[in-house]
């Protein structure tokens, strides 16, 4: 284009100076024209979207550029200037509605892009929302079963509490247990062992066994074993009987499994009678053991004045 | 001088101004019917691609011309007719050329607009997303 424009100015030139007259004239008009010109070819739109347009306009300033050369008149190279420069303004408009039409194209596409764009982060933003209130679901869930866990683990805890109590009460009202102020007592009385020995018989040990139970079964309770004699024989004789028997059912408890630590011993010879000595059936009512059962958590009292 | 030589020197200058036109323009003599048809269809383009609104200055041109050039066909005159005609066509096709410009530019300024807001739209949702 630009050597097209040369072309014409060289042709002009030379027009020019072998024609009616040496002198080349120009209008206003033309040096617009020409102005344009060389704008319109200093636009790559118009290179890229109008080179038909421009061949045009350039053909149209090439005839007015003659007429000038060719001294025609003023009026005649106006008009030819004129046509001129309204097609190259024509070649500028074609190559800017050219390049908004591509604009166009482009922007939509860019719009597809964006939209798709927002409604994948969406979809990711609705995925991410779900899955949290899943989570949520599923910790209230868990939390839910927990404390039902715990509920059910609470009630079957006071059943076994209530069962154990139930059977531990069955039991001490088997043995004959007292209750006092130290705690339980069951007695176990010296027809549950060999005749001055103090090996424990069946009955005896029968007896033992269900202490043993009930020490298993309530781990928080110590037991105080003692042992009594009746005032026959010498002092020394019955204390070493008493604490003999005493250990004897110590001794049991050990076997069945009641850890030593929880089983307290003594024997008080003849000292605490539960009744006077003069008879028969009195005396072997004071030879005997007596074990005291502590109340839960709580130790034993000493044995503190003769009751 | 005689009427004789007078009558030679006339001759002389009447041939001369005739060679004079021959030689630095050349005069239309036939029809311009096509040239005026040709322009007519432009401006009626024009104005179907919406010239009157966007391009009302360049439609008006070319319609005078147009008009005037009409007048010169009728009147014979028909070198006129042609060159009006002419320039009715560049007037009403820089018309064309500026209405489908301006309606192109316009159509790419919406969408860039259209665009632009839809950028802020997802750019608040994620940086929304995000807090």
């Amino acid at each position: 284009m630009k050597m097209n424009f040369l072309k014409a100015m060289v042709f002009a030139g030379a027009v020019a100076l072998a024609g009616c007259s040496t002198v080349p004239t120009t209008t206003p008009t033309l040096d617009e024209a020409r102005a344009d010109f060389v704008a319109a070819n200093n636009n790559p739109q118009v290179a890229t979207y109008a080179q038909m347009e421009f061949k045009q306009a350039g053909e149209a300033l090439d005839r007015a550029n003659q007429a000038a050369a060719q001294r025609e008149s003023l009026d005649t190279i106006d008009r030819l200037a004129y046509v001129a420069k309204q097609k190259i303004a024509t070649a500028q408009e074609v190559a800017k509605a050219k390049a908004a039409e591509a604009e166009v194209a482009n922007a939509g596409r860019e719009r597809d892009r964006v939209q798709l764009e927002a409604r994948t982060a969406e979809a990711d933003r609705a995925k991410r929302d779900a899955a949290a209130a899943q989570a949520q679901a599923a910790a209230a869930q868990a939390q839910a079963q927990d404390a039902q866990a715990q509920a059910a683990a609470a009630q079957q805890q006071a059943a076994q509490q209530a069962d154990r109590a139930a059977r531990l009460e069955a039991l001490l009202v088997e043995l004959h247990a007292q209750k006092t102020e130290r705690g339980m007592v069951v007695t176990i009385g010296d027809v549950l062992f060999a005749t001055d020995r103090a090996e424990l018989n069946a009955n005896g040990m029968a007896t033992v066994k269900k202490l043993a139970e009930i020490m298993t079964q309530n781990p928080d309770r110590t037991v105080m074993v003692e042992g009594f004699t009746d005032s026959t024989g010498s002092a020394a004789h019955n204390k070493d009987l008493s604490e003999r028997r005493a250990a004897s059912v110590a001794q049991a408890l050990v076997g069945l499994g009641v850890p030593r630590e929880r089983i307290g011993m003594r024997g008080y010879g003849e000292a605490f009678p539960v009744a006077s000595n003069d008879t028969a059936s009195n005396r072997q009512l004071n030879r005997r053991v007596e074990i005291v059962l502590s109340n839960a958590g709580a130790p034993i009292p000493p044995r503190a004045a003769q009751r | 001088m005689d009427t004789k030589s007078m009558n030679l020197l006339m001759r002389v200058g009447a041939a001369a101004a005739v060679l004079s036109l021959a030689a630095c323009a050349s005069p239309e003599k036939t029809p311009a019917t096509a040239a005026v048809a040709v322009s007519h269809n432009a401006v009626e383009n024009a104005v179907t691609a919406g010239a009157p609104e966007l391009a009302p200055a360049e439609i008006s041109a070319a319609r005078d011309k147009m008009m005037r050039a009409n007048q010169a066909l009728a009147a014979k005159d028909y070198k006129t007719a042609r060159e009006l005609a002419v320039q009715a066509q560049a007037d009403a096709k820089l018309a064309q050329s500026k209405a489908n410009s301006a309606k192109a530019t316009a159509a790419a300024d919406a969408l860039n607009e259209d665009l632009r807001v839809l950028r802020q739209e997802v750019d608040r949702a994620n940086s929304d997303q995000q807090q």
